[in-house]
């Protein structure tokens, strides 16, 4: 009877996700006439509006770039059912939507709404998640260059000695492959293999369900009396983001262990203010107002009738890809070959908190400085 | 045996319970006097148990009045009822299977300690002492009522009614779910409690039983009162006729009443 | 009800005195069989990773661990247990902690010293800020119990939308962004090495439960002596007595092997003036951590509730037969929404220990609660046929269920071997005590 329950709970629930889901109102659709600033009507669809980025940086940054050139933006939001974004890519074509951005909720599921999109004469830009379609725009933060700076800074402060490995949720690639291959690059394996680098929870790390902070930091505090039981000094740990960086502060901190170097991706308000209380070491920090400027961008220069191979997109130097304004080639894990804008990454330090004050971030500088002492901490702070 | 009391113990005058589209219960009129048995007795669906769900509380007529030594009272829920002394013991038993005996006894009416905590060990100790009565040779006090026969079961719906000095009984066919020995037990019981002055309304199906322990008998058909008669003065084949064809024995004929029996 | 707030509760009539065989033995002290059952599931579970661990796993550190993690979800363990007794279930909880976990992070960083005035020296902000916690409880589990008792909507689906949109709420709370840096006096509640009571109360409170526990045995005779009802044979009595008092007095002392971290002492040390290192360092003993305190005080309170209370005879009455309750003249609906209004107070505790730990809140606290608490439940004995549970075999339940996941964690077994073992557990569990009482009744 219980399991039925679960059933039924998991069925209504979907149904009543279903149901709910909105993003922002979409606005009535614009007179259609070519392209051009004013009438480029721009349609977004996300696949998660809730979590507090998208809101916070990447709309504004998309929003803002295209309605200063006179145009439009529409949206919507699939609340994580591929159901509902496949419905949302079809109300966003029939409110008059020139170019589409799509958060694919699922890489494989979306095909249906840009085969529509492409009958329509629609171009298509895959935002933050790839799509496997020739025909798309990849623009992302090159994922697998966080996962690089996170090791090589670590690798900097600590370059031998006993390593955590807190990986996120094991159903995303991101954590399962595309991070830890960043940290290959950086020399994790080979470190490993010369001995250099021994990881306690090995070899392959604790995976932390759904990213969940709670979960990490019960993972965390059995890790630590284990290294404890052992004998062995933990001394730093690779955490694949801040919410699985922020349960091990906790675990840290309630066993009274101090805070070896640690490493995030996210630049959340309450790890930078870690960083800047010397309880993590390094953010990587994805500075998404910008890919949500390159987004508006190349929307823009798409509704004029650029072709996708033609765009230049120029954003702010410290996230510009080192290969230059236009799109470059992307293989792809399934062996397609898309047209790709990737930015890098930042990693911040509490040496360069000044680095997303100074942008405009969302955390902002009382968040990041909240109880720090201005005459031991980091310049930012003073 | 006669019954002497001018004021009836119970009334219930017009009485009125529809439900669901159901007309249950229409204008019945009935009466008891104290020490007295009234047998009620009618097919399936007569409306006896839901007549005597509005006296027990259970279930408010929608119109019609219940007296009690004559004056009128207002019984809209089961507190109600056993304010006035009200006992009933249901077909069902009603009954909580999870808990024990004494639990049972003195649901809804538990003995507290004077910090308000329950007194299990004063509720067992009545409840010895009431059950003593009823069935010396009860002895599972401690275990849930789930595991005790139907019989004792029965027993402590029965015990839970004569403890808290029921003046009105009702009886919801008491001897359905028993064996002989136990029917007995019960039919003397419900002896005894007449000759202290109790009035009792017996539901039963027992067309035998009913003969034997009432005084009166009243009979209910499709939710009206065919008519109330003295046990003396009629006989077994006029009451089924009564319940059956729901006709009063002055408006029945013979054949009608050997048609009965084929 | 049969008495299960004894130190071991009756479960059956005393046999006579002459049996001899060990089943007879056994009887006669009338320990509760499930409850024992699970205290050796737990032992034997806990004794498996010490082996398989080579003797790391079963030490003072650990298995303080194991106790601050089990907490919240025992604590609100107790309140579901009444829940599922009376017939209904209550999905909503891993949301109400989430937003009561975030209004406890808002509180102390932003609403009381910008909107309250009340700075971080104002007093007892953090008990305020607790009570501020158990009140948005008791008001939200009120709401869903009055929707269900009195309104009539089955507890499935009040729970059910409980369930989505408080946790929708937490969201527009925080912007989904997580808040952190509580009041260091309301991070105690999450435990640690100050978190805890202390080598003296530790032991203060071992003698006060072995007190209790001798003073309810002699009580509990005293009263059926009164009623000249059976009594148990005074060797089981003395027996009863002294595993109980080595019991409470072994976990104690477990506790107090426990020592804070020297480089800790030697800073507080440092600090306060305690003068020099003394030889072999500071070995300051931690106790009872408060999560396992607090747990220990609810416990007891439901306990209580549930056995002693009129309010606890009516939720196993109406579980068991709510015909039979509402014929009874008992307030059916009231008890029900009180169940809920309780679970809603326990969230808040449970709230309290979790973003105490994190030392803030982030958007998923909380998330999947209700399916712990629920297996810890079921595990622990209670039926959802209803009528049938227990308030301490819910506690062990958690202990059980978190045990493994520890134990497996410290093992390094990843999360989905994790769920694969407890799900399986949990089957296992509930079929086992499903033969059980098919086979008794």
């Amino acid at each position: 009877m219980f399991s039925r329950k679960l059933i039924a709970l998991v069925g209504a629930a979907a149904v009543m996700a279903a149901a709910c889901s909105s993003g922002s109102t979409p606005s009535p659709s614009a007179a259609a006439s070519g392209g051009g600033g004013e009438d480029c009507v721009v349609g977004v669809s996300w696949n998660n509006f809730q979590q507090p980025r998208w809101a916070a940086t990447d709309e504004p940054g998309i929003k803002d770039t295209v309605e200063a050139a006179g145009g439009k933006y529409i949206s919507a939001d699939a609340n994580l059912v591929n159901e509902q974004q496949l419905t949302d890519v079809d109300s966003l074509i029939s409110q008059g939507a020139k170019v589409l951005i799509l958060l694919a909720q699922d890489q494989n599921a979306i095909l249906p709404a840009v085969q529509k999109a492409k009958d329509a004469g629609i171009p298509v830009i895959a935002y933050d998640r790839l799509i496997e379609d020739t025909s798309v725009l990849y623009l992302t933060f090159d994922n697998v260059a966080v996962g690089k700076a996170q090791a090589a800074a670590l690798f900097e402060k600590v370059p031998t000695g006993n390593y955590v490995l807190i990986k996120g949720d094991p159903g995303d690639p991101n954590a399962s492959t595309f991070l830890p291959q960043g940290w290959d690059d950086a020399g994790l394996k080979d470190k490993v293999a010369s001995g250099d680098i021994t990881i306690l929870n090995g070899p392959d790390g604790t995976f932390t369900d759904a990213w969940k902070t709670e979960k990490a930091q019960s993972n965390m505090e059995a890790i630590i009396d284990k290294a404890n039981a052992d004998g062995n000094k933990i001394d730093a740990i690779l955490a694949e983001n801040d919410s699985t960086a922020l349960g091990v502060v906790a675990a840290l901190t309630a066993k009274n262990y101090g805070f070896p170097p640690l490493s995030g991706q996210d630049g959340d308000p309450a790890n930078l203010n870690n960083v800047a209380l010397g309880k993590q070491y390094v953010d990587v920090w994805k500075n998404s107002l910008e890919l949500g400027k390159a987004a508006g961008q190349a929307a823009l220069q798409l509704c004029a009738g650029t072709a996708i191979a033609d765009l230049s997109i120029t954003v702010d130097p410290s996230v510009q890809p080192p290969t230059g304004a236009a799109p470059t080639d992307f293989t792809t894990p399934g062996s397609n070959v898309v047209k790709a804008f990737i930015l890098q990454p930042t990693p911040v330090t509490a040496d360069t908190l000044n680095l997303p004050i100074d942008a405009g971030w969302y955390a902002t500088k009382d968040d990041i400085c909240k109880g720090v002492d201005p005459a031991t901490g980091p310049a930012a702070c003073k | 045996m006669t019954v002497a009391e001018r004021t009836p113990l119970v009334e219930m005058q017009h009485v009125n319970v529809a439900f669901g589209g159901v007309h249950a219960v229409q204008d019945v009129t009935i009466d008891l006097y104290a020490g007295e048995v009234i047998g009620l007795v009618g097919g399936n669906g007569a409306g006896k148990s839901t007549l005597m769900r509005v006296l027990s509380g259970a279930h408010p007529a929608d119109s019609g009045s219940v007296l009690i030594d004559g004056k009128p009272v207002s019984i809209n829920n089961p507190r109600d009822a056993k304010a006035y002394n009200i006992e009933t013991i249901y077909q069902t038993l009603a009954l909580a299977d999870n808990v024990d005996a004494p639990g049972n006894l003195f649901l809804g009416r538990e003995k507290t300690t004077r910090l308000g905590s329950l007194d299990d060990s004063a509720m067992e100790s009545e409840t010895r002492k009431v059950m003593g009565r009823l069935n010396p040779n009860f002895t599972r006090f401690k275990m849930p009522v789930k595991s005790l026969s139907g019989g004792q079961r029965q027993a402590v719906a029965i015990a839970r009614a004569v403890y808290f000095n029921a003046r009105i009984l009702i009886m919801d066919e008491p001897t359905a779910a028993l064996g002989p020995a136990e029917t007995a037990q019960v039919r003397n019981l419900i002896r005894q409690l007449k000759d202290e002055g109790i009035g009792i309304f017996l539901i039963s199906h027992d067309i035998h039983d009913v003969f034997d322990l009432s005084d009166r008998i009243s009979v209910m058909y499709h939710g009206e009162i065919v008519g109330t008669v003295n046990k003396d003065e009629v006989t077994t084949d006029e009451v089924l006729g009564m319940i059956i064809l729901g006709k009063p024995p002055t408006e029945v004929t013979e054949s009608e009443l050997a048609a009965l029996h084929v | 009800m049969t008495n299960v707030a004894d130190a071991a509760p009756a479960s059956g009539q005393v046999q006579p005195p002459a049996r001899t065989s060990i089943r007879g033995l056994i009887a006669q002290t009338e320990i509760d069989l499930r409850l024992f059952g699970m205290l050796l599931a737990l032992g034997v579970i806990l004794l498996t990773f010490n082996i398989l661990s080579g003797g790391k796993f079963f030490q003072p550190t650990n298995m303080v661990t194991l106790a601050v993690q089990a907490s919240g979800v025992a604590v609100i363990a107790t309140g579901m247990v009444l829940v599922i007794v009376s017939r209904n279930i209550d999905l909503s909880v891993g949301s109400l902690v989430g937003v009561i976990a975030m209004t406890y992070a808002l509180l102390m960083t932003d609403w009381m010293p910008n909107v309250l005035g009340m700075g971080p020296d104002f007093p007892f902000r953090w008990l305020i800020a607790l009570g501020l916690g158990i009140g948005l409880g008791a008001l939200v589990g009120g709401l869903q119990g009055f929707i269900i008792a009195y309104i009539g909507v089955p507890s499935f689906i009040v729970t059910l939308g409980g369930l989505l949109s408080i946790r929708g709420v937490v969201w527009y709370l925080s912007s989904g962004a997580a808040r952190s840096g509580l009041d260091p006096d309301f991070q105690l509640i999450g435990g640690g090495a100050q978190g805890s009571i202390g080598g003296t109360l530790t032991w203060i409170l071992a003698l006060v439960g072995c007190l209790a526990i001798v003073l309810l045995l002699i009580n509990g005779r005293r009263q059926r002596r009164r009623f000249d009802f059976p009594v148990r044979p005074v060797w089981a009595e003395v027996l009863l007595g002294v595993l109980g008092c080595a019991a409470v007095v072994a976990v104690a002392a477990f506790a107090n092997a426990n020592l804070w971290p020297e480089g800790l002492a030697a800073r507080i040390a440092a600090r306060d003036n305690w003068g020099p290192t003394p030889e072999g360092g500071w070995q300051i003993p931690t106790g009872f951590p408060y999560p396992m305190v607090l747990l220990l005080g609810v416990t007891l309170v439901m306990a209580w509730l549930a056995t002693r209370r009129r309010f606890g005879r009516y939720v196993y009455a109406y579980g068991g037969n709510p015909d039979a309750a509402e014929l009874a003249g008992i307030n059916t609906r009231w008890t029900i929404l009180k169940t809920f209004v309780l679970m809603g107070i326990l969230c808040a505790i449970a709230a309290a220990i979790a973003s105490a730990r994190l030392n803030g809140a982030t958007l998923d606290v909380g998330q999947s609660y209700e399916l712990y608490v629920i297996a810890a439940a079921v595990v622990g004995g209670t039926s959802f046929a209803g009528g049938i549970g227990s308030i301490p075999g819910a506690v062990l339940g958690a202990f059980v269920m978190q045990s493994l996941a520890y134990g497996l964690s410290f093992m390094g077994v990843n999360s989905p071997g994790q769920n694969v073992v407890a799900g399986i557990v949990l089957i296992i569990a509930v079929g086992f005590d499903t033969l059980n009482r098919r086979r008794g009744s």
